[in-house]
């Protein structure tokens, strides 16, 4: 199945560059340079009979540089196989085209890789969070996150001084206590 | 409170704030309304106390409403994430006063097992908690013990000394230990953390 399905691909990718990855797990894998992107999952949706994206997430190979590994995973229902593409990113600000016009589906895992790793992708039209707050100013499945959080209150605590302020309130807590234990 | 003095000693005042007391006490104990705030898989654990096979109708606290203006016990059981937390400490200033609080299961006591960025350690840091109750989840009947000892708390508080201004203040506050880091008592040490964390670079980068 595998070989027919690499037949496919490379039919339908004729004439872009991409490289064909070897993975653990013998899915056919491949990968693209990030201006490529667009142009190849356009072809593979249509030519190469994808027709659902199945995932969007990303790697963080931390001291290497390019640092991000973007990677897609597309399903052929029609076909019953699947395909996995990635792509190399840079380390500071990390960005690649955006497959929601292909598939509509993928706007929620490419909201969610950016909140948690920071990547932007070109075309998305909805461009916020999908879990953690909106003014949270963190990406924390990055490597160089502590898993600890960087002070994890401070959003709540901006918004308990707010409420108590409107409530007439003492402002008291929580950073005037001393902490008890 | 609840016992009856003799007159002689507390004169006539006295023998009646204490008659008054023990009397609102016992209405209070005896009919508390939960709030059932179940965040993750210890609210399934709460919903089998209230269920037939544990029947907290026994305890008369089994009228479970789910808006907090009709509640005066709050349940919070699961994980407490930050982003909830707003929504937890809104409830409970919804609820209208007496208010109690029960911490079920480890996560609400003190964050349990998630040590993490999105998890509020422990909700006594936003409220102030009555009763934890330990184990992940705690069988029902430990949150029934936790009711039992709540009941015995509510049996020793003075709604009239609080009426007249003379009974313990009414404590609006958690612990106040929001501004810690998590977990701050366990020493940790730069082995158990990811080769890539900054502190484990930074130990690397001195121990040379
Ligand atoms: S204490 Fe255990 S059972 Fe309860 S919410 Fe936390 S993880 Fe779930």
């Amino acid at each position: 199945m595998s070989a027919t399905t690499l037949e496919r691909v490379r039919r339908a990718l004729a004439g872009l560059e991409f490289e064909e990855l070897a993975a653990r797990d013998g899915m056919p894998t491949l990968g693209l340079a990030p201006e490529d992107v667009h142009a190849a999952m356009e072809r593979l949706a249509h030519a190469g009979r994808f027709s659902t994206c199945i995932l969007v997430t990303a790697v963080d190979h931390l001291p290497d540089e390019p640092r991000f590994e973007v990677v897609w995973q597309l399903l052929s229902v029609a076909e019953n196989d699947r395909v996995r593409v990635k792509c190399r990113l840079p380390g500071d600000e990390p960005r690649v085209a955006s497959v929601s016009d292909l598939w509509p589906g993928a706007r929620f895992s490419e909201r969610e890789c950016w909140d948690m790793f920071g990547i932007r992708f070109d075309g998305l039209a909805d461009h916020r969070r999908l879990l953690m707050p909106e003014e949270y100013g963190h990406h924390p499945l990055r490597k160089d996150f502590p898993h600890q959080g960087i002070d994890p209150g401070r959003l709540y605590r901006e918004w308990d001084r707010a409420r108590r302020a409107q409530q007439g309130f003492p402002a008291q807590h929580p950073d005037e206590l001393q902490p008890q234990r | 409170m609840g016992t009856l003095n003799p007159v002689e000693e507390t004169g006539q005042s006295g023998f009646f704030a204490t008659r008054a007391d023990f009397l609102v006490n016992w209405g209070r104990k005896n009919s508390l309304w939960p709030m059932p705030l179940g965040l993750s898989c210890c609210g399934i654990e709460l919903m089998a106390m209230i269920g037939p096979k544990f029947d907290l109708a026994r305890f008369g606290a089994e009228a479970a409403r789910f808006t907090p203006r009709q509640c005066d016990l709050l349940i919070v059981a699961g994980t407490l994430t930050w982003k909830m937390a707003q929504a937890c400490r809104q409830i409970y200033d919804q609820m209208p006063d007496p208010k109690w609080v029960i911490a079920m299961g480890v996560c609400s006591s003190s964050g349990g097992m998630y040590d993490s960025y999105a998890v509020c350690q422990g909700v006594d840091s936003i409220l102030p908690v009555d009763v934890y109750v330990p184990g992940c989840p705690p069988r029902p009947d430990a949150v029934i013990d936790a009711i039992l000892k709540l009941q015995k708390k509510i049996a020793r508080e003075s709604p009239t000394g609080r009426l007249a201004g003379t009974g313990e203040a009414i404590v609006d506050e958690g612990t106040g230990v929001l501004h810690m880091p998590p977990n701050r008592a366990v020493e940790r040490s730069t082995l158990d953390l990811h080769p890539h964390d900054p502190r484990a670079r930074r130990a690397a980068r001195e121990s040379k």
